[in-house]
């Protein structure tokens, strides 16, 4: 830890960091029943050379960055992968990189570790200077120290964990990188949906929802249906959705009961809406004007919010500070992203097709990770 | 209000009648409180509730009970409140009852009826297994002190058994059995206090108080028990032992409806008075389970009037063991407590690191 302050920053896409996370691709998907976890899958996937070196070609101003120097990452405690990958972008800038990983246990972040410990201490002992994955139990001091030296810190894991770690304060110059709490919105044209197969739509969708409890940022929460046939479309989407989360979900008393309080909570505070569903695997609420303060109501494990819609424009005041993804079927993202650009919205970072809200990515709530992970050395040319 | 309820004994009345009577009786408060509390009044329209359709004890619509931790509910004026009830409940914020005069009064009424029906209608003396301290502090243990403020009009004389440091105090104890000892009084205490700060010491110090003529009369406190693997049957096995106790009496109740508590008869049984009842229900669907059936855990009273209480989803399991046969005498149905619904671990973005610095 000690000698990262007076370790060389490296380039943006170095040779030793591209190779350090091809070889960490290949270690991990030759760990025995890694098959078992997907999301370990994708990422050793993300990082096999041939995408790292497509994401190369997307920073074209590669060659004038440098790492910012060490680079103190605090993950969030409940989505395991997500260490990994804020530590690939931050070798990929060039920086040292420290990480303090949750303490819960999960056996991705075992299966990942295990597989650098294991490259660490070979062939690719010279990124130890580069890398240290840390574990500790709520300590003010250790964060404080490790706030004074770093030239850069990335905070994940919402709203109350960055107020806690900002009370760490930092150098002048070191920048800081947080990730708070969004939500996020799917928009679906109905008649486009009865066009499309149902069972794989509730698959995509299950896979944005109900794979991370619907807690991940990135999952919709609210429903905006666009289109004539609502109602048909609506009858037939929900009805594949609650048949998969019956078969695939293991939905928990307390999660029916927080759901439920949601739904009082939401009625409690007087926006007009009322509790469509039945039952407590896909719990709906459909709202009859669209106003952002909704959103102090959402829960995750299944509660949607909806609303019907004659024009994609309505959906503009729910586009606030804390919207992130929308994703669209059956609508176009360019439009949607012309209505961002419209109404200079503060919100929507990212537009992607249902399905894909989970997807790993090198741009995130708006940063480009790597970019800004990194600094310009910028030499004027005057010949 | 109440008339009918008041006229009969509170575990007289069968099914049929007890179903119609209480279900009149939650309707009109539904009305009332849909008046009244303007909160509650969004809540039913965003359930969709419609009077029409209302039409059996089922259909009421109720409540989470952690609403009343985030959200002051009351029917009444605000120069009405007479006065506000906390409990902790699963942590957190406490729940914030509030009550006007006659609601507080109400509520006691029935307590002493009910209990009445258990222990006598006499006011007996009533022996505590805990620390004046949670009365005269009550920000250490509200739920704890609040319980037993509830009790106190109960009792003919209310004496604590622990002094500020937790320690039984002997000479008090041995006052209260030499004035009281000869006939009919009262233990009471939560159930790992009376483990720990009763059994215990008369234990390891050798000492034998007779409180045979006592009935021990706990509330709760069967999750910290559990954790150290006592059952029930245990408690009261080294009860009797050690104390000679031979009447225990558990109950089942909240804050959130003083008064209609479920109170446990010679048979181990919870019995619902007249005045409420228990419907478990289907953690998936909501939908009433059967008798026998565990479910989450729905209580519904006629007490709450000054605030919309009187139809909750509590976060406890249970199982409705019988209704009309429990060999006791006693009508109506007697249930069994499960415990707590358990929190999920669940994923997501944002996370609890925070939480853990407090």
């Amino acid at each position: 830890m000690n000698s990262m302050i007076t370790t060389p920053a490296l380039p943006a896409f170095s040779e030793q960091a591209m190779g350090f996370l091809a070889a960490l691709s290949r270690e991990i998907l030759h760990t025995p029943n890694v098959r078992e976890y997907t999301d370990v899958v994708s990422y050793a996937y993300w990082i096999r050379k041939a995408s790292l070196e497509s994401a190369r070609k997307d920073h074209s101003d590669y060659h004038h960055r440098l790492g910012r120097g060490i680079a103190f990452h605090i993950a969030p405690s409940n989505i395991p992968v997500n260490f990994a990958v804020s530590m690939t972008s931050s070798l990929l800038a060039g920086n040292c990189t420290v990480i303090r990983i949750s303490n819960k246990s999960f056996p991705q972040i075992d299966m990942i570790c295990n597989a650098i410990n294991k490259l660490l201490k070979d062939q690719f002992a010279y990124m130890q200077k580069y890398l240290c994955i840390i574990r500790y139990p709520h300590s003010s001091d250790i964060t404080d120290q490790l706030s004074s030296v770093c030239d850069l810190r990335i905070i994940w894991g919402g709203n109350q964990t960055i107020s806690e770690v900002r009370k760490s304060p930092l150098p002048p110059r070191a920048f800081e990188m947080t990730f708070a709490d969004r939500y996020s919105m799917a928009v679906i044209n109905s008649d486009h949906y009865l066009s499309c197969d149902s069972v794989r739509t509730a698959k995509a969708f299950y896979t944005d929802t109900y794979f991370t409890d619907q807690n991940a940022c990135s999952s919709p929460r609210l429903i905006v249906w666009l289109g004539k046939n609502k109602q048909e479309a609506k009858t037939r989407f929900w009805s594949e959705l609650t048949a998969l989360v019956k078969r695939d979900y293991d939905l928990k008393p307390i999660q029916s009961i927080d759901k439920y309080l949601s739904v009082c909570m939401l009625g409690a505070s007087g926006i007009p809406s009322h509790k469509i569903s039945d039952n407590n695997y896909v719990v709906r609420v459909a709202l009859e004007s669209l106003n952002p303060k909704f959103m102090d109501h959402k829960t995750g494990s299944g509660l949607f919010f909806e609303y019907d819609a004659d024009d994609l424009e309505e959906i503009v005041p729910v586009l606030t500070k804390a919207c992130q993804t929308v994703s669209v079927l059956g609508v176009e993202k360019q439009t949607v992203k012309e209505l961002v650009f419209k109404y200079g919205v503060r919100g929507v970072d990212r537009i992607v097709t249902m399905g894909q809200t989970m997807g790993i990515e090198f741009y995130w709530d708006g940063f480009k990770m790597i970019d800004n992970m990194s600094r310009i050395v910028y030499s004027y040319d005057n010949e | 209000m109440l008339d009918r309820f008041n006229e009969l004994e509170p575990y007289s009345l069968e099914k049929a009648d007890k179903r119609s009577l209480l279900f009149h009786e939650l309707k009109e408060l539904t009305d009332f409180h849909r008046i009244n509390c303007p909160q509650y009044r969004n809540v039913l329209s965003t359930l969709n509730y419609d009077s029409d359709h209302c039409n059996e004890l089922e259909d009421i619509p109720f409540l989470p009970v952690r609403l009343f931790k985030n959200l002051d509910l009351k029917s009444i004026p605000e120069d009405e409140v007479f006065k506000i009830m906390t409990s902790s409940g699963t942590g957190g914020s406490p729940s914030r009852i509030f009550l006007n005069r006659d609601n507080a009064i109400l509520q006691q009424k029935i307590l002493l009826k009910l209990l009445g029906n258990y222990i006598g209608k006499k006011r007996l003396p009533m022996l505590v297994i805990d620390s004046p301290e949670v009365i005269r502090n009550r920000s250490l243990f509200p739920a704890r002190g609040a319980t037993i403020i509830g009790l106190e009009f109960a009792a003919k004389k209310m004496i604590f058994a622990l002094d500020e440091n937790m320690e039984l105090n002997d000479e008090v104890v041995s006052d209260f059995l030499e004035k009281y000892g000869n006939s009919d009084f009262v233990i009471f205490g939560f159930t790992f206090m009376v483990w720990k700060h009763l059994y215990d010491p008369l234990e390891s110090h050798r000492i034998r108080h007779d409180f045979s003529n006592g009935t021990l009369i706990t509330g709760g406190g069967w999750k910290k028990l559990e954790s150290q693997k006592v059952s029930p049957e245990t408690f009261k096995s080294r009860g009797r032992e050690i104390c000679g106790i031979r009447r225990f009496m558990d109950h089942y109740g909240m804050a959130e409806q003083s008064g209609s508590i479920y109170i446990e008869c010679e048979c181990g049984h919870l019995h619902a008075s007249i005045y409420s009842d228990i419907i478990t229900r289907d953690p998936i669907t909501f939908s009433p389970c059967k008798i026998g059936e565990p479910g989450i855990i729905q209580v519904v009273s006629v007490l709450p009037h000054s605030y919309p209480g009187h139809s909750l989803l509590t976060e406890d399991m249970g199982i409705v063991l019988g209704e009309d046969d429990c060999p006791c005498g006693r009508k109506g149905k007697y249930v069994k407590i499960l415990g707590r619904i358990k929190s999920a671990e669940l994923r997501g973005c944002s996370d609890t690191y925070a939480n853990q610095f407090k």
